[in-house]
């Protein structure tokens, strides 16, 4: 919703700002002075995260460097050995594997939210909503009561006679796709169905009329108009399960140990926290990359768009 | 005048809250556990008529962590006197100069079991991996020791193992692969790997007591190492669970005092009386977990003391906790390469 109103603000001002550029300047851009214009309202937020994000972010990446001795010893031993380089390889594997699912399922439910009457979709977004308010721990265990061997789902299939060996679907990769996909899909839904909420329907219509198939219509207009949204979503989503710890930690096996497990163990069992602030720093700067090339890609959002003008 | 007289009222009230946190600071003592029913027994056997006895406030916190530790000792801000730790961490923490050494003219040394005290730390109770299994999961044949843990054969089902590189798994794949007890340790580590590589796909990892009791009582494992009073507990609830001592493997938890405890001398008086006979009867009688006061035992419940590791010291053998302070950090990393392997 929130994104949804600012979309539609920024693009009204951006024009104006560009047009009143124009008029001062005389130039295509506003003067820097004018695109700072308010920026000391920002003091605030900057002297808060400053404060209580930055300086001690900083004060970890050093320990990185200069724990147990100066120099570069723990990236050196984070990528030397095959079990870390393993540990990274799981991280990433999971964090794809929930954001592809999780787009898979959220695009047809953000679809529906937005296709539904009115009162109808505020209903459906509610539960969406209320799945996230829930407490993170009872909704992993009750995947945990309803996908192990001895399960709800595996008896009723084998009271079916569908299978007659219980699935393997917890304590290795399935279950931790499933239950951390289940988990993000309402971070796919909200960016997604503000998007869509935005899109016109008379450009949909305007495409049919012009003689585009359906699925002409869907992939060559109505996917790319979600792009925004998806692209939100789908970065928001892999970010948060690159650092995701609890599902891993009770639905998946020790084998597929992710990289917030490894930390956890380095600071809480080993306490060789060179190594986990080394392990940290890799996290933070793979999520900086990703989020650069989610601005590069997107030049559509209003950081995109102030960047490339 | 008005300002004046407020900022007055303030600055009163300000340096009373001081005063008085000082009084209550000098007569408290932190208490830091791993949360769960034993931290709530710890609570009723030993906080509970310490304060009534002495007058001094026991306060609860936790759960244990072992970063949290570090990171006041280091910053100089230590909140917590009492840390509920495990036995090889106790000892690798004194190693790092993360704890104050105990008064031993308060503590009774020589009524505790010399296996479970140190210089830095006493033991707040013992407790053995046992070899736990499924009745309704394995039939009529009962497993007797850790070989059937990997004997998949006549054993079918799935194992569960405790999931931390920490004593136990290594030493059990060992005796299990026909190790003698006395020729442990140090732990022939390659051996120990690919021993439980016969048994890899089989294995479900749990990471507390309350995983593991899930694991075993819904028979998602037919049999696995578990911590006895959680095997116990299964019991009590009418569980059909089994349980086979042979060869337990005994494991405790320490308390120590991190270095710049704000309430030293409260805290070696609460670490008197919870070691003390009655103190550590008490704990056992409510959680099934073994005392480390050798007089303890002929406190203990008569109906409950046949299911305590006291009562299988014949056939005990227990982790060498100073191997694993020294080595535990390698063996930790050569772990991690096994099970991503």
């Amino acid at each position: 919703m929130a994104s949804q109103i600012k979309m539609a603000a920024t693009t009204p001002s951006g024009s104006t700002l560009g047009a009143r550029g124009a008029v001062s300047g005389g130039g295509a851009s506003p003067s820097l002075a004018q695109r700072w214009k308010g920026s000391s309202n920002l003091i605030p937020a900057l002297l808060f995260l400053g404060l209580f994000f930055l300086a001690p972010l900083i004060g970890l990446l050093l320990r990185g460097v200069l724990e147990p001795v100066p120099g570069l010893g723990n990236y050196a031993e984070l990528f030397a050995n095959s079990a870390y380089a393993r540990v990274l390889l799981n991280t990433f594997s999971v964090a794809g594997l929930v954001t592809l699912f999780s787009l898979l399922l959220g695009f047809p439910l953000a679809w529906a939210i937005t296709l539904v009457p009115r009162g109808w979709g505020r209903w459906v977004l509610n539960i969406v909503l209320l799945s996230m308010w829930t407490s993170l721990l009872a909704r992993t265990y009750s995947w945990l009561v309803l996908l192990q061997a001895s399960g709800v789902i595996n008896k009723a299939l084998m009271a079916m006679g569908i299978i007659d060996q219980p699935l393997e679907m917890v304590h290795n990769l399935t279950g931790v796709v499933i239950g951390m996909s289940y988990i993000m899909i309402p971070f796919i839904v909200l960016p997604l169905q503000a998007t869509m909420q935005a899109i016109d329907p008379m450009i949909l219509q305007a495409g049919s009329i012009c003689g585009a198939s359906p699925w002409t219509n869907f992939f060559r207009v109505f996917l790319p108009l979600c792009r925004p949204g998806l692209f939100s979503g789908g970065l928001m989503v892999f970010v948060m399960s690159l650092g995701y710890y609890v599902t891993p930690a009770l639905l998946g096996g020790a084998q597929n140990m992710m990289l917030p497990e490894f930390i956890i163990q380095q600071v809480q069992s080993c306490l060789n926290w060179g190594l986990a602030s080394a392990g940290a720093a890799l996290l933070i700067f793979i999520t900086l990359v990703l989020f650069y090339f989610y601005l590069k890609l997107q030049p559509e959002s209003p950081v995109g768009a102030s960047n490339t003008r | 005048m008005v300002l004046n007289k407020q900022l007055g009222a303030i600055l009163f009230a300000g340096l009373l809250a001081t005063a008085t946190q000082a009084a209550l600071a000098a007569e408290s003592v932190n208490f830091v556990s791993w949360g769960g029913s034993t931290q709530e027994a710890q609570k009723q056997a030993w906080a509970d008529p310490f304060s009534k006895a002495s007058g001094i406030t026991v306060v609860q916190d936790g759960p244990t962590d072992y970063g949290k530790l570090k990171a006041m000792v280091e910053s100089g801000n230590v909140q917590w006197d009492v840390v509920d730790v495990e036995a090889d961490f106790a000892l690798r923490a004194a190693a790092e100069g993360l704890l104050e050494p105990l008064d031993f003219s308060v503590i009774q040394r020589d009524k505790i079991d010399p296996r479970f005290v140190s210089d830095h730390g006493v033991g707040s109770f013992f407790f053995s991996f046992v070899l736990g299994y499924n009745e309704g999961k394995l039939g009529a044949g009962k497993p007797q020791d850790w070989t059937a843990l990997f004997d998949t054969k006549t054993y079918p089902g799935k194992r569960a193992l405790y999931k931390w590189p920490s004593p136990g798994v290594l030493e059990l794949a060992l005796l299990a692969d026909g190790v003698p007890a006395d020729k442990l340790y140090p732990l022939d580590l390659d051996r120990a790997f690919k021993k439980l590589d016969t048994i890899k796909k089989d294995i479900v990892w749990w990471g507390g007591g309350a995983q593991s009791q899930q694991l075993l009582a819904s028979g998602e494992v037919s049999m696995g190492q578990f911590w006895n009073g959680r095997i116990h507990a299964l019991q009590e609830d009418g569980a059909p669970v089994g349980v086979s001592w042979k060869q337990n493997l005994v494991m405790a938890d320490i308390l120590v005092v991190p270095k710049g405890s704000k309430n030293k001398a409260a805290a070696m008086k609460f670490l008197a009386n919870a070691s003390s006979a009655k103190g550590q009867a008490d704990f056992s009688n409510l959680t099934a977990y073994a005392p480390v006061n050798i007089d303890s035992v002929q406190r203990l419940d008569s109906v409950l003391a046949p299911n305590l590791p006291t009562a299988y010291a014949k056939d005990q053998i227990t982790l060498d906790f100073a191997y694993w302070a020294k080595n535990g950090p390698a063996i930790a990393t050569r772990w991690n390469e096994w099970l991503v392997k």
